[in-house]
């Protein structure tokens, strides 16, 4: 297993003023699972595809095992990779697209045999090998490709955006196949999706980008509790993080309409220590920190909201209200017991203590 | 009121009249053409539609014609085009391939000034070529061949818009995979073409079969009737001597039945190849 390292890399392309990839700095561990997110155009499957010899590298090096990679061909780097769109080679079977790749380098043919017959078991799709691409599901499509890239047994595996053109069921199921994938033969593995959820259950550690920067490394209970700044807060996480411009001061906190809350005395204390007191700041909290039980309104009752019920999303188990008050809009993940139709007018229990302030002006976030 | 099943149904009918029209307009003359060459005439022209007498005498006589070697004309005709079909495909596809894929210093204005160039008609070139090859001392079979494929490159812009559909990531795949420029050109790029390999092999077996001006210019210096090609040979028949034109026009026709029957056979042949959506299933979708 190969350790892949990310030396401060800048990519630009022809034309552009911008850099589309700054100062990418990372070192991958072997057998690590690393997964770029990110919104569209935030530079990850252009990093990808550097690391696949793709794009070249503007500036900075790409050290793949302890060797400069920079300028060693794709076919030279010893890597896999699976695409978005699939890339099968159509004209050619199931079988032939997997062995491709060890036809190309001169694999005995038993050898070859036994490799593409051993991936087919594990993918499932022993009795698809003498079909061609065109005969197969999008389901089936993607686990070829899967196993185009697992007969080679290459120490890296790339993965750009493998999963974005099933449906939503197959997602989640290919997603699972993915980490058992990866469990079970333990290849470096860098993963890039623009979806967070795929971020959050698959990976070691999460990269977070946007325009080109990275926010984030860490892992994803990191970006999800302790995220840096506010993109970070607001990017991880479905529905997204409630934020709310509000002015801090003595131990309260107002948005000038709606919300005005108690802030606990240990966060109060935090920020008046590092001088936002008096301040205009961001307040960012989860929608599942947000309550509507009895219990809680009655420990925290100057944390408490009366609002009313906007739209309401019943998922099952549990159900997103999004609930307005004077002008405040926010949206609470509660149990599908308390259950409201639109136009209610509800009583929410803030959880201040889990929620997060932002410097307005760097976003950062503002901790100990 | 009128339904619109009915509105449907006379548009329909329109449609098919329209559609009958211009198929008669389309194969009467070729039947006129068969007709002529069986029909037995002893007087020149052939005037009338359905001959008064059916004959084979004008086949048999266009192959035992001692003045018009009809056989040796065919014979050239075949090598040249045989030969122009593969190497002109070869350099086609080579070059639309090189400019979808590859990226390159100067690719850009290559395409431009190429697709200007492509603007002027070929035969505008004929008395340059002329000069060259008869500086070259090829005005010749081999100097027609030379003047078929040498610009054979510049007629790519239909096989690179046809490359340009396939998509790059399977390209890139295959570049993963441990495949060199050359590996994926020859495993994916090739087979997955084979409809536009069809198409550019079709066309440049059809240029030469049937090309006059550049076949006249160049071969019309020898003199020699064994050398010419059939599209010139035949011009010669009809043309040469006001009686001897109509004297061999019946056999003139007959070789014009002739030459359309590889063209056909090509046609049938090579249609089965002719598919699209030859890329289903690489792709999403």
């Amino acid at each position: 297993m190969v350790e892949v390292d990310l030396n401060h890399i800048y990519k630009k392309y022809e034309g552009n003023d911008k850099y589309s990839v700054n100062d990418f700095d990372l070192h991958i561990k072997p057998k690590e699972f690393i997964v770029f997110v990110g919104p569209s155009g935030c530079g990850k499957s252009t990093t990808l595809r550097m690391i696949a010899g793709l794009e070249d590298i503007s500036k900075g090096t790409l050290e793949i095992d302890g060797k400069v990679m920079n300028d060693v061909a794709p076919k030279d780097r010893n890597i896999a990779m699976v695409f978005q769109n699939y890339a099968l080679y159509p004209h050619m079977t199931i079988y032939d697209n997997m062995a491709f790749g060890l036809k190309l380098r001169h694999y005995k043919k038993e050898d070859i045999d036994k490799r593409v017959k051993n991936a087919a078991k594990i993918l499932g799709l022993e009795d698809y090998l003498d079909k061609k691409p065109g005969a197969l599901s999008g389901g089936q499509r993607q686990r070829v490709a899967l196993g185009r890239a697992i007969v080679r047994d290459a120490p890296i595996f790339l993965m750009d955006e493998p999963l974005s053109n099933l449906d939503a069921k197959l997602r989640v199921s290919m997603r699972a196949e993915i980490a058992k994938l990866h469990q079970r033969l333990g290849t470096t593995s860098i993963y890039v999706t623009h979806d967070q959820t795929e971020a959050m259950t698959l990976a070691d550690r999460v990269v977070v980008m946007s325009v080109g920067h990275v926010q984030q490394i860490g892992t994803p209970l990191e970006v999800y509790n302790e995220p840096v700044n506010q993109f970070v807060a607001g990017f991880i996480g479905s529905p997204q993080m409630n934020f709310f411009n509000v002015h801090y001061k003595d131990g309260r906190m107002s948005d000038g309409k709606g919300l005005n809350l108690e802030v606990p005395e240990g966060k109060a204390k935090m920020l008046e220590e590092q001088g936002y007191n008096d301040k205009d700041l961001v307040f960012g909290i989860r929608p599942e920190d947000i309550h509507s039980e009895e219990a809680f309104m009655e420990t925290w009752p100057n944390d408490v909201v009366t609002s009313k019920v906007v739209v309401s999303e019943l998922l099952g188990a549990t159900i997103q209200l999004y609930q307005e008050v004077d002008g405040t809009e926010f949206v609470a993940i509660i149990n599908s017991r308390d259950f409201h139709q639109p136009g209610d007018v509800v009583k929410m229990g803030f959880d201040i203590n889990k929620g997060h302030f932002f410097d307005k002006d760097t976003t950062l976030r503002i901790h100990n | 009121m009128k339904s619109y099943s009915n509105q449907r149904r006379l548009s329909l009918i329109f449609r098919y009249i329209l559609l009958t029209l211009l198929a008669v307009l389309w194969i009467l003359p070729i039947i006129w053409i068969v007709l002529a060459s069986f029909s037995y005439n002893d007087t020149g022209f052939v005037s009338t539609f359905w001959p008064d007498k059916f004959t084979l005498q004008n086949y048999i006589g266009i192959f035992n014609n001692s003045q018009y070697p009809f056989g040796y004309w065919i014979r050239n005709t075949l090598v040249i085009s045989i030969l122009s079909m593969i190497i002109s495909t070869f350099l086609t596809i080579s070059v639309a391939y090189v400019l979808s894929r590859l990226r390159f210093a100067f690719r850009k204005p290559f395409l431009q000034i190429a697709l200007v160039l492509g603007m002027f008609p070929g035969f505008m070139s004929m008395i340059a070529l002329y000069y060259i090859l008869k500086g070259l001392n090829m005005l010749n079979l081999g100097g027609l061949l030379l003047v078929y494929v040498g610009g054979a490159g510049l007629g790519f812009y239909v096989a690179k818009g046809f490359f340009d559909t396939i998509p790059r990531s399977i390209d890139e795949a295959a570049e993963i995979d441990g495949a060199t420029k050359w590996q994926v050109f020859v495993h994916i790029g090739l087979p997955l073409s084979k409809p536009m390999i069809v198409y550019t092999a079709l066309t440049s077996f059809i240029a030469p079969w049937t090309d006059f001006i550049f076949s006249g210019i160049i071969l019309s210096t020898s003199g020699d009737a064994k050398t010419y090609t059939v599209a010139y040979g035949l011009y010669n028949m009809v043309h040469t001597t006001k009686g001897n034109a109509t004297a061999y026009f019946a056999q003139f026709v007959a070789g014009c039945v002739i030459i359309a029957i590889p063209i056909t056979i090509l046609f049938v042949f090579m249609q089965k190849f002719y598919v699209n959506g030859i890329t289903a299933g690489a792709d999403k979708g």
